[in-house]
């Protein structure tokens, strides 16, 4: 059974190998400025070659409009356009932060340049540098000019792949405020930092160093590439330059031999803003008593219920939701104002997707939340929140015959009993009484 | 024998006893019908709807009991109240009410009479208002007569005092407790004078149901003891007593505990104790009187003063011992704010923020009662002239009564029985001395013995009435004679002679001569009769008849208007909001919402948790920063305010916003505090010089939320405070306005989502609006080496 269901997998993988889709669409818009669409060509067709459908847009041009009646017209918006100052009148800060709440995944490109864009990322909590204050870095030793860095690369990245040459990188840099949204994906090289293009007068690097760093947009702490993820589960990339989507920087080489890691990076960025990979999601949950299958709407207190969720992954190869077994550190919780309950939620094994836990309802009555809420960086959000009441057994639910209450049992027996001797002797006795009462009369 | 006017001759006395008892019969009959038609006032001029507050929520339950009967309601656990903690209905409810309506509702289906349950429950209280006049007649003819008794019947048939609260539609306890009160108080006497077992169980089984049916039982625990103990103090204690209560307590606190919501109770609280204690005192009597039928009685005196010292000693030492372990609840709030009317406030802010637990206004006596309020010292007196056990007991509840409306408005409703029943006999003596034709015989020597009553002998249109105490003095043993000296060596009862009568015996004859005194007194009696019913009957239309629910005001032309904003609103919410989206409002509105939106509610008026009420109070006395993580904790989804600025409604919720602040301090005192709600020359201020407290709670917020736009530029006006509202009126970031009402009078609010960027929604809504967000640097990850 198992092997057929691979079997059909596999075929199915084979026969989509080129087509590579989204989860969430594949309609994408690309702003960029008509003159410089070539210069990203490589990065374009491979989107096509996925499978996307692309359509290009100047800034400055009306259509096709982002948000056509309240309803988001691309599953995708890049915004290739990092110098330009005024756009479109639908495209503002504002519309893009719409976007972003209408399911549409973005990737903007920034550059030392102060733009409407750039006071958007505050949005984000990523502070810019002051304007035109690229990246610069004099390490390693080369004949490019110092705001052309080669960025090396984390050899095991959560979105990234494995083992990618370091990367051509042009741009500015912006330092990751504390929103736990964040998803950072490339960090500046240590020995970089942010200055003016001709390198800024040294008394003021040495001035800032000595402040211990205050004020001085330097070091690896800084960002070049950042993911973020809304609560709603839509992502958006910053790119610090968007010359890293280049075709100059995809052939340039970093060193003999050895070629930029651009391209993968780009297709790796690509793939998880528009929501390709690392995308999960839970299909559906249930919850019943122990030994039985249907949910009930109220539970008695100190029941054994049984909770079960089904969480799938998105796999973009065959474009559909693979049962995945794969979370280790999925909690469930029973929530009533606090969380009563928090439980492991692991999943069975041979049961791909099916994660269970039974645990004892807390001896408290209430309205609970089964609540799933499991977010890590860079993998989709898994939300749920099931009500149920929790009741106080029935009138008839409490146990029988408690041996605490034999004190009154045995009143009551006594009594009973007494009552019942006590009638019988009455009227036994009854006619020598009334002849007492006779002769007392007379 | 000489007659003030002329009577029938030839008529047999056994035609004029069935005259007297059709008569009779006819008479509560009407009185009944002026019961429930007085009632229906709310009816004609609104519609058939249940009132108020706490009748939503009665009448939601008895929906439950009737669709799904009464095992299910027992059990009922209703997750949408106290919203998450739950209510168990079944047991914190007094469940006879529901369960009256659910037997009536079942029984007119069985005889197939579909009726609607709503019209069942609108149309309870003024069907058991009936009964309740029934039963104040049985009662009266127990302390005087039959005629008595039909008047006390006609006073608390419409006396606006019971009707304010028996309204048609106003379903709650109260409506059928009275009529269980008088009847237990009836049984009572019953047994008591007969001594009978059946009639003592009678009152315990009545008693059984007025506990299921209302939380002022404790009244009638309380009251029989207590008449009981009197008449063991007086030296009354007979056999008859001890078979009475003994039958009454031992079946009734028993049935009592069947309830769920009282469980042991009754042998655990204090305000019971005085019931088992009477019974424990009965018992040591009783066999007191058995000991001493056996020994001599110098020896009986030394064992009573020695068994009675200790005992009392002992039971004395023993309650205060199981007080002190806990055994025995101690007294609660709400009892002490009985005897320190400034108790309520200073530590339970949630009873004395009830308008119905103030002390009673002094007009309000006149307003409920009206002429009533005069005679009823003057029953109080007669009461004390023949000193039967059952005045004895009309003497302690009045007093009791007295006091405690004087304490609450609320209790005014025990008190409005007694004072019908004494008044009734005050008037029904004053009209028996006048219309009574009989002329004293001008002779010098004095007809002692026959005096006035020689009813038995003269036929006349008051021969029912004269009969009951020719019975009753023919019955009299020596109580009656003990009592007369007692009565007579009273100075205050000098009065009475006024309305001297047959009992009291003189050496001079007594009574009216001539027509004209008579014509007189009996023409003024009806006039000022006449009067109470007009009264009562414009104060019921004007004052007791409104749903509450359904607001009226006249037009300039004189026509009414209606004003149904609250229906609006509750349909609102019943038709735009998912089901489970709870909605928070201020607890009075818990049970309309419940019942009318069926949405979940944080709070409503069963304010068993002081806590979460509090909770609630925070929120609306916070600002929006602090509310939030508040709101969303409980899941939130829609805040309702009222707001009664625009068309002058007083009994809106800034007008109640102290104790919200005021019951949020009790639980959370650093945080809240309410000098800081008042401006610094401690005005309550809602315009431009409030408090900055004041101006950032979300109440305020709520309430004037886009309010001075209404003016256009000019300033608004708030018609309840007579204050002018700042012309920048406050703005809402964390609440987005859901609904407003025609009248603005209930005001929703739609809590909004985090932010999906993580942003504080302050700045989420600052960045919406396009302000410019102020420069930050990255924070300093290193410390300076130097």
């Amino acid at each position: 059974m198992v092997y057929l269901r691979s079997l059909v997998f596999l075929i199915a993988g084979l026969a989509t190998t080129l087509h590579a889709k989204s989860s969430t669409g594949d309609s994408v818009l690309v702003v960029v400025e008509p003159n410089q669409q070539d210069n990203y060509s490589l990065f374009f067709n491979g989107l096509k070659e996925q499978g996307y459908d692309l359509t290009f847009r100047a800034p400055k041009a009306e259509t096709p409009v982002v948000i056509e009646y309240d309803v988001a017209n691309f599953a995708h918006v890049i915004l290739l356009a990092p110098e330009t100052k005024v756009f479109a009148k639908d495209i503002t800060p504002q519309s893009l932060v719409d976007l972003l709440g209408k399911k549409t995944n973005l990737i903007v490109a920034l550059s030392p340049k102060q733009t409407p864009l750039s006071s958007l990322a505050a949005e984000f909590s990523l502070t810019l540098p002051p304007p035109g204050t690229p990246l610069l870095s004099y390490f390693p030793e080369r004949e490019e000019p110092a705001s052309v860095i080669p960025v090396p690369v984390p050899a095991s990245h959560s979105i990234l792949s494995s083992n990618l040459p370091p990367v051509w990188f042009s741009g500015a840099p912006h330092s990751l405020g504390n929103n736990p949204l964040i998803v950072p994906i490339l960090r500046a090289p240590a020995a970089s930092f942010a200055s003016e293009t001709d390198g800024g007068s040294p008394d003021a690097l040495v001035d800032a160093a000595e402040r211990g760093g205050e004020g001085l947009w330097a070091g690896s702490q800084l960002g070049l590439v950042t993911g973020f993820q809304t609560l709603d589960g839509s992502r958006i990339t910053w790119l610090g330059g968007a010359a890293i989507l280049s075709d100059e920087f995809a052939t340039k080489e970093v060193s003999k031999g050895v070629p930029s890691g651009n391209l993968q990076f780009a297709r790796d960025v690509a793939k998880w803003t528009f929501q390709e990979a690392h995308v999960l999601r839970i299909d559906r949950t249930t919850h019943h008593l122990v030994n039985t299958t249907e949910p009930l709407e109220l539970y008695t207190t100190n029941d054994q219920i049984v909770y079960t969720a089904y969480i799938s992954k998105y796999d973009s190869v065959s474009s559909s939701w693979v049962p995945y077994s794969g979370i280790k550190d999925l909690q469930l919780e029973f929530t009533m104002l606090d969380p009563h309950i928090r439980t492991a939620l692991l999943p069975v094994s041979n049961e791909p997707g099916k994660y269970l836990v039974t645990f004892r309802a807390p001896d408290r009555h209430g309205v609970f939340k089964f609540l799933i809420n499991y977010k890590r960086k860079g993998l989709s959000f898994l939300e749920s929140s099931t009500t149920v009441a929790v009741v106080p057994p029935r009138h008839d639910g409490y146990p029988r015959f408690l041996s605490a209450a034999w004190p009154y049992y045995t009143g009551a027996i006594s009594t009973s009993v007494a009552f019942f001797l006590f009638s019988a002797l009455w009227l036994a006795g009854d006619s020598r009484e009334k002849r007492a009462k006779g002769h007392k009369a007379e | 024998m000489p007659t003030a006017y002329p009577l029938p001759k030839n008529l047999s006395p056994a035609t004029v006893a069935n005259t007297a008892s059709l008569i009779r019969i006819v008479a509560l009959a009407l009185i009944s019908g002026a019961a429930i038609a007085s009632r229906l006032f709310a009816v004609i001029n609104f519609e058939s709807i249940i009132h108020e507050f706490d009748p939503w929520f009665n009448y939601r339950a008895t929906r439950v009991l009737a669709a799904k009967g009464f095992y299910e309601f027992w059990n009922w656990f209703d997750p949408t109240a106290w919203y998450p903690l739950g209510r168990v209905v079944g047991g914190t409810v007094y469940p006879g009410l529901m369960a009256t309506s659910g037997v009536i509702y079942n029984l007119l289906h069985a005889i197939n009479l579909p009726v609607d349950i709503r019209n069942i429950c609108v149309l309870l209280a003024p069907g058991f208002s009936a009964l309740t006049a029934w039963a104040t007649y049985m009662f009266t003819k127990e302390m005087k007569d039959a005629s008595a008794g039909l008047l006390a019947a006609a006073f608390i048939g419409i006396v606006p005092g019971y009707i304010s609260r028996s309204v048609a539609g106003s379903y709650d306890n109260e409506a059928i407790a009275i009529f269980l009160l008088m009847f237990t108080f009836y049984t009572w006497i019953k047994a008591l004078k007969q001594g009978s077992a059946l009639f003592g169980t009678i009152a315990a089984v009545t008693y059984f149901y007025m506990v299921a049916a209302w939380g002022g039982y404790a009244f009638i625990t309380n009251m029989i003891p207590l008449h009981a103990l009197v008449l063991i103090l007086m030296g009354r204690f007979s056999s008859r007593l001890y078979v009475a209560y003994s039958s009454w307590y031992a079946i009734g606190t028993l049935a009592s505990m069947q309830v769920p919501f009282v469980g042991f109770q009754p042998v655990k609280t204090s305000e019971h104790m005085a019931a088992l204690g009477v019974f424990g005192l009965l018992q040591i009597v009783a066999f007191a009187q058995l000991v001493r039928s056996h020994i001599s009685s110098q020896q009986f005196q030394r064992l009573l003063v020695a068994g009675v010292v200790s005992i009392g000693v002992l039971g004395a030492l023993a309650f205060v011992l199981l007080t002190y372990k806990g055994w025995i609840a101690p007294w609660t709030g709400r009892f002490y704010s009985l005897w320190d009317t400034g108790y309520a406030k200073k530590y339970i802010p949630i009873i004395a923020s009830v308008s119905e637990h103030q002390p009673t206004a002094w007009p309000s006596f006149f307003m409920d009662l009206q002429f009533l309020i005069f005679l009823f010292p003057a029953g109080v007196i007669l009461c004390f002239r023949e000193l039967r056990d059952e005045h004895l007991f009309v003497i302690i509840y009045a007093a009791v009564a007295s006091y405690f409306a004087g304490v609450m408005v609320r209790l005014m409703l025990t008190l409005t029985p007694v004072v019908c029943v004494t008044s009734a006999v005050a008037l029904s003596t004053l009209l028996d001395t006048f219309i009574d034709p009989i002329e004293p015989e001008i002779t010098d020597d004095a007809q002692s013995e026959s005096g006035a009553s020689t009813t038995s002998s003269v036929p006349g249109t008051n021969g029912a009435a004269s009969t009951a105490p020719t019975a009753t003095s023919a019955a009299a043993s020596k109580k009656a004679k003990k009592a007369a000296p007692a009565a007579s060596s009273e100075p205050g009862l000098k009065l009475s002679d006024v309305f001297a009568s047959s009992t009291v015996k003189t050496s001079r004859p007594r009574g009216i001569y001539g027509l004209d005194t008579r014509v007189m007194i009996v023409f003024n009696t009806t006039l000022v009769l006449a009067f109470f019913v007009s009264h009562c009957t414009w104060v019921t239309s004007s004052a007791y008849s409104s749903p509450s629910v359904v607001l009226a005001s006249t037009n300039p032309d004189g026509s009414q208007h209606i004003i149904d904003d609250f229906r609006e609103a509750y349909y609102w919410l019943r038709q735009n909001t998912p089901e489970d989206a709870v909605v928070m409002s201020w607890w009075d509105y818990g049970y309309q919402i419940a019942g009318m939106a069926d949405r979940p509610t944080l709070v409503d008026n069963n304010t068993w948790n002081n806590t979460h009420i509090a909770t609630v109070g925070k929120a609306m006395s916070s600002s929006e920063e602090v509310a939030y993580p508040i709101l969303r904790k409980h899941d939130v989804s829609y805040i309702l305010v009222i707001f009664g600025g625009l068309i002058g409604y007083s009994g809106d919720d800034i007008n109640k916003f102290l104790w919200m602040v005021r019951i949020a301090q009790g639980v959370w005192p650093d945080e809240i505090q309410e000098p800081n709600y008042f401006t610094p020359q401690g005005e309550y201020k809602v315009d431009d010089s409030a408090s900055p407290a004041m101006k950032n709670s979300l109440m305020y917020k709520m309430s004037y939320y886009r309010f001075a736009e209404l003016f256009g530029g000019n300033p608004g006006q708030d018609r309840v405070r007579q204050q002018q509202v700042p012309k920048v009126g406050p703005t809402l970031d964390y609440l987005d306005e859901a609904f407003t009402s025609e009248n603005w009078i209930v005001r929703i609010y739609e809590v909004k989502k985090e932010d999906p960027l993580g942003r504080d929604l302050k700045s989420a809504n600052a960045f919406a609006h396009g302000k410019k967000r102020k420069r930050s640097k990255p924070a300093p990850r290193r410390r300076a080496i130097v």
